[in-house]
C-alpha cells in the first residue's frame, strides 16, 4: 500500500518536475515575432482580444488569467514563458523591478476609444466626444497627453493634472473597468490617466461633473443598463462590441506586447528576502497612501456585514414565525424561500439584484449588497432559530403555562433564553461566514477589504503583500465579530 | 370548586379521521378533597387532567371553577393556572435555571413578590421536600425522585388552590417512588385540594378520599377507596383494582433458568416490590434445582395482587396427587417465606408460597 502512495507522489512530482522545465531557455532568448511562440506557454487577461486571437492558435499552450498581477506573477514563477498584454501596462519601471522586458511588439494594431450605450442619448454623447477629441488635436493637447501618457514620461513627472473638469450641473456616470496607469488610475479616491483626461475634457465641454465608478469586466452590463452613460479603460473597438455599443473615435491604437523574463536584469528579487520585504510593504501600503485603500475597504466590509447581519436577523424572525405557523400557504412561502436561497450561489444572487431588479433604482451599490446578503442571511438565520426553538422540549413551554404565564411570557422568559444556548454557537459562525461571503461585492463596484488588496495589486503586481494584509484583517474582523455578539447577548448560564 | 358538565375531547387527525378521548365527564370537586384518578391505560385519565387547566383545550361540556366557566371566550386562563398548579410526568423543570430560581421564578415574575421574600419560601419550601441542600443545583444534576420534589415545591410555590398531579411517578426509576409519594402524602394530609393521576394502587387507596375509575372516556366509577378497591359496583372497575398480576413459565428438562430469574426480577421491580426480588431467586433455585427437580415438567408463576399487596410463587405438577414437599425441605423453605400452601387441583397439585 505504502509502495503504491510513494509511486504516485513520484509520478505527481515528476509530471511537475516536466512542467516546470518545459520552458526554452534559448527559444525565449530569440523571440521576434508571433510565428517564434510555438509551443511556448502563452499567458494572456481573460476575455480580452487577446484572449480572442490567441486561443485561434492551436499551436500554443494558452493560459488565461483574469488580474494582470496574476499575469505577471505567472510569468515570473515560470508557469508561462510568454505573457501578451497592452503595451502600456508593465511600464518601464515594473519591467526594472521585475526583471522582464519586451521581446517584441504584435502586428495587430487595436484602435481604442471611449465606449458609450447605443441609444439617442449614448450616440449624442459619443458625438461630443468626438467633437471634444478632435479640439484637443487642433491645439495640439492630444498630442501632449499621448507623449505625456504613452511613452512612461509620467514615471519621471508626477503631476497628472492636465484638463480641468466641470464641478457643477447635471452628472456624467462613468464606469471604469481598469484601475491601470496609464489609460486609467486611482490614487486615493481621484482617477488619472490618459482616458481620464480625455473625459475631463468631455466634462468641461459638457458643463456636467464627473462620478467614476470601478468596475470589474461587468461593467459592461452596468453601462448597458443605463447605471451609466460611458465607459473608459482602454476599451478596444471590436465589430462584435460595435453591435452592442457606440464608440466614440479612437484615440489611439495599441499593439499587443510580448512580455518575457529579462535574463540579465538585475531585479528587486535579488536582494535580501527582509529588503525585498520592506520595500513590499512600502511600495504597496505607504506610496500614494495606498493603506488607505485598506481601511476604506475594511470599513466598507465592516458596515456591510453588520447591516446585513441586522436587516438578515429581522427577516429571519419572519422566516422562523412563517415555519411554525398554523397556516398552511404561509409555511410553503417559507419553504419556498429557504428552498431558493439554498439553491441560488450568493453571487448570482448579488449580480441579479444589482444588473436587474434593483438597476435602474438608483440604490448605492453597497445598499444592495447589504440586502443581497440579509436575504441569504435570513435564510440561515431563520433555520437557526427554528431549530434552536425546535431543541426546547415542549414540556418547558408546558412548565410555563402551567404556572400561570401568558403565551408570551413563557416564549420570552422560559423557551427563548434556552433556545439561545442552543442557537447561538450556530449563529456565530453563520454571521463569519457572512463576514466572509462579502468578499465578492467587488462585483458591483464596491471597494471592499478584497476588492481593496486587488486595487493595490493591479498597481504594484505584488501577488503577496496585498493578500497577506487583507487576510490577517479578516481574521481580525472575524474575532472583532465574535466579541461584538458576545457582547450583544444576554449573559449564558452554563448548563 | 370545580364542577365538569358533559364534558367533551375530540382529537381531529390531519387525515380528516377523528379520536374522541373524552366522551362525556360529569363530576364535582370540592376543596380540601384528594381524588386519585385511576384507570387502565389509554382511557383519557391525562387528557381529563389536562383538559380542567386547559392545556388541551376541550371540544365540548362545561368546566365551572368557583362558579365561574373557563371555557368562556375571553376567560382569563393564567389566571387560572395561578390558582391550578399541575405537576407533571416528566417534571418539566426549567433547565437554564438553578433549583432555587426555578421555584422562585414564578413568584417574582407573575405575584411581583420581593426576590428576597420568594428566596425565603422558596427555601422553606425545599425544606419541606428536603431538597435545601440542592437549592443551586441545575435540574440536570438531580436525580428523577428530586426533580419531581423540586417540581412541586415550585408548584406549591405559587400558593395554588388546587393541584394537578398528570401521573407524577410513572417516569421515576422504582426506588425513587417512595420519596415522591410521601411528599405527596404530607401534602393531603396538610389539607391541599388534589387530584391525581396514577397507577399506584396503594397510594390512591391509602390517601385518596375519593377515586374516579376511568374506562372508555367516561368516570365509569366514582366513589371512596374502600368502595372502588373493596366493593366496587361495576365489573370493569372489580377486574381492574383487584387483578392479579403474573408471569407464567413451562420448566422442562431443558429450561433456560438464568432467563427465568431475569424475567421475574424484572415483574418485582415493574410492581414496585424490590424487595421481593432476592427472596423470589433464592425459593425459585431451591424449588426447581432441588427440593422439586424430579417432579419437572412443571409450571412456575409469579403472582401479584396489588391492592392486597401480596406477592406468592406458585409450583405446579400436573397428574400428582401427594404433595412433593417433605418434612426436611420445609425447613429449607420456611425461612424465605411467609406462609406454605399445598393443595391439590383438578389436574394436579400445586405448592403456593406467600412471600
Amino acid at each position: 500500500m505504502n509502495k503504491r502512495i510513494s509511486q504516485f507522489v513520484g509520478a505527481v512530482l515528476l509530471c511537475i518536475g516536466l512542467a516546470s522545465c518545459s520552458s526554452d531557455g534559448e527559444k525565449i532568448a530569440q523571440l521576434h515575432s508571433e510565428e517564434d511562440i510555438v509551443g511556448l506557454t502563452v499567458a494572456t487577461a481573460a476575455g480580452s482580444c487577446y484572449d480572442l486571437e490567441l486561443s485561434k492558435r492551436s499551436d500554443i499552450d494558452l493560459l488565461l488569467f483574469n488580474k494582470e498581477a496574476d499575469l505577471l506573477n505567472s510569468l515570473l514563477t515560470g508557469q508561462s514563458d510568454v505573457i501578451v498584454h497592452d503595451e502600456t501596462v508593465f511600464n518601464s519601471e515594473i519591467r526594472r523591478d521585475y526583471g522582464i522586458k519586451i521581446a517584441f511588439k504584435g502586428e495587430q494594431e487595436f484602435p481604442t476609444a471611449i465606449m458609450f450605450r447605443k441609444d439617442r442619448e449614448g450616440e449624442q454623447l459619443a458625438l461630443a466626444m468626438n467633437t471634444v477629441q478632435n479640439k484637443l488635436l487642433e491645439n495640439g493637447t492630444m498630442q501632449t497627453l499621448k507623449e505625456f501618457w504613452l511613452t512612461d514620461a509620467y514615471l519621471d513627472n508626477r503631476t497628472y493634472r492636465h484638463i480641468p473638469v466641470e464641478t457643477e450641473g447635471k452628472v456624467l456616470r462613468v464606469v471604469c473597468i481598469t484601475n491601470m496607469a496609464p489609460i486609467s488610475f486611482m490614487i486615493g479616491d481621484e482617477w488619472y490617466g490618459f482616458e481620464i483626461d480625455l473625459i475631463r475634457a468631455l466634462s468641461s465641454y459638457l458643463h456636467r461633473p464627473l462620478e467614476i465608478n470601478l468596475y470589474d469586466a461587468s461593467g459592461m452590463i452596468a453601462l448597458r443598463n443605463g447605471m451609466a452613460d460611458l465607459l473608459v479603460g482602454g476599451m478596444f473597438v471590436t465589430p462584435e462590441r460595435q453591435e452592442e455599443f457606440c464608440f466614440s473615435n479612437p484615440y489611439h491604437n495599441f499593439h499587443p506586447a510580448y512580455y518575457v523574463l529579462d535574463k540579465e536584469a538585475q531585479t528587486v528579487a535579488s536582494a535580501g528576502f527582509w529588503e525585498r520585504f520592506k520595500s513590499s510593504l512600502q511600495k504597496n501600503l505607504i506610496e500614494e497612501s495606498r493603506w488607505k485603500y485598506i481601511t476604506s475597504g475594511l470599513l466598507e466590509t465592516l458596515k456591510i456585514t453588520l447591516f446585513a447581519i441586522l436587516l438578515g436577523s429581522v427577516l429571519g424572525v419572519g422566516i422562523c414565525a412563517m415555519t411554525r405557523s398554523r397556516r398552511k400557504w404561509l409555511r410553503n412561502i417559507a419553504g419556498f424561500y429557504n428552498w431558493f436561497m439554498a439553491g441560488i450561489p450568493i453571487l448570482v444572487l448579488l449580480l441579479i439584484l444589482f444588473y436587474a431588479v434593483f438597476a435602474r433604482s438608483g440604490l448605492h451599490p453597497a445598499t444592495v449588497a447589504i440586502i443581497a446578503f440579509a436575504l441569504d442571511f435570513a435564510a440561515g438565520a431563520g433555520d437557526i432559530y427554528n431549530s434552536s426553538l425546535d431543541s426546547v422540549p415542549h414540556g418547558q413551554t408546558e412548565g410555563g403555562l402551567a404556572l400561570g404565564f401568558t403565551r408570551l411570557q413563557t416564549f420570552f422568559h422560559i423557551v427563548f433564553p434556552q433556545a439561545l444556548n442552543h442557537g447561538l454557537p450556530l449563529y456565530q459562525s453563520l454571521c463569519i461566514s457572512l463576514l466572509k461571503g462579502t468578499s465578492i461585492v467587488g462585483y458591483i463596484a464596491i471597494q471592499d477589504l478584497t476588492r481593496a488588496g486587488d486595487l493595490i495589486r493591479s498597481r504594484t503586481f505584488d501577488p503577496f503583500i496585498p493578500l497577506l494584509v487583507i487576510t490577517v484583517l479578516y481574521f481580525v474582523l472575524a474575532w472583532l465579530l465574535a466579541v461584538l455578539l458576545k457582547l450583544a447577548m444576554p449573559k449564558q448560564k452554563k448548563l | 370548586m370545580i364542577t365538569v358538565n358533559h364534558l367533551s375531547k375530540t382529537y381531529r387527525n390531519p387525515d380528516g379521521t377523528s379520536l374522541t378521548v373524552l366522551k362525556d365527564i360529569n363530576c364535582e370537586i370540592n376543596a380540601g378533597e384528594v381524588v386519585s384518578i385511576i384507570g387502565p391505560s389509554g382511557t383519557g385519565k391525562s387528557t381529563f387532567l389536562r383538559a380542567l387547566n386547559l392545556l388541551d383545550p376541550p371540544t365540548g361540556g362545561e368546566i365551572l371553577y368557583n362558579g365561574e366557566n373557563i371555557l368562556a371566550k375571553g376567560y382569563p386562563v393564567h389566571k387560572l393556572r395561578q390558582k391550578m398548579g399541575m405537576v407533571f410526568q416528566s417534571f418539566n423543570l426549567f433547565e437554564h435555571m438553578t433549583v432555587l430560581e426555578n421555584i422562585m421564578y414564578a413568584p417574582v415574575k407573575i405575584l411581583k413578590k420581593s426576590k428576597e421574600e420568594a428566596r425565603e419560601e422558596a427555601l422553606s419550601l425545599l425544606r419541606k421536600v428536603g431538597l435545601s441542600e440542592r437549592a443551586d443545583a441545575y435540574p440536570s444534576m438531580l436525580s428523577g425522585g428530586q426533580k419531581q420534589r423540586v417540581a412541586i415545591a415550585r408548584c406549591l410555590a405559587m400558593n395554588p388552590e388546587v393541584i394537578l398531579f398528570d401521573e407524577p411517578t410513572s417516569a421515576l426509576d422504582p426506588t425513587m417512588v417512595g420519596e415522591v409519594l410521601s411528599v405527596m402524602r404530607q401534602l393531603a394530609r396538610d389539607g391541599m385540594t388534589m387530584l391525581i393521576v396514577t397507577h399506584e394502587m396503594k397510594f390512591a387507596r391509602d390517601v385518596s378520599t375519593r377515586i374516579f375509575f376511568m374506562n372508555g372516556g367516561y368516570i365509569h366509577e366514582d366513589g371512596t377507596p374502600q368502595q372502588i378497591f373493596e366493593n366496587p359496583k361495576r365489573s370493569a372497575t372489580k377486574e381492574f383494582t383487584q387483578r392479579i398480576r403474573r408471569v407464567v413459565f413451562e420448566v422442562g428438562d431443558h429450561f433456560d433458568l438464568p432467563g427465568m430469574f431475569t424475567t421475574m426480577t424484572r415483574f418485582c421491580i415493574k410492581n414496585n416490590i424490590p424487595q421481593f426480588c432476592e427472596r423470589v431467586e433464592k425459593l425459585g433455585e431451591l424449588m426447581v434445582t432441588d427440593i422439586m427437580a424430579a417432579y419437572r415438567p412443571m409450571t412456575v408463576r409469579i403472582n401479584y395482587k396489588e391492592i392486597a399487596d401480596e406477592a406468592s410463587l406458585d409450583f405446579m405438577v400436573e397428574g400428582l396427587d401427594h404433595s412433593p414437599l417433605e418434612a426436611a425441605s420445609k425447613e429449607k423453605i420456611q425461612p424465605l417465606c411467609r406462609e406454605i400452601i399445598e393443595e391439590p387441583t383438578t389436574r394436579g397439585f400445586r405448592v403456593k408460597l406467600l412471600l
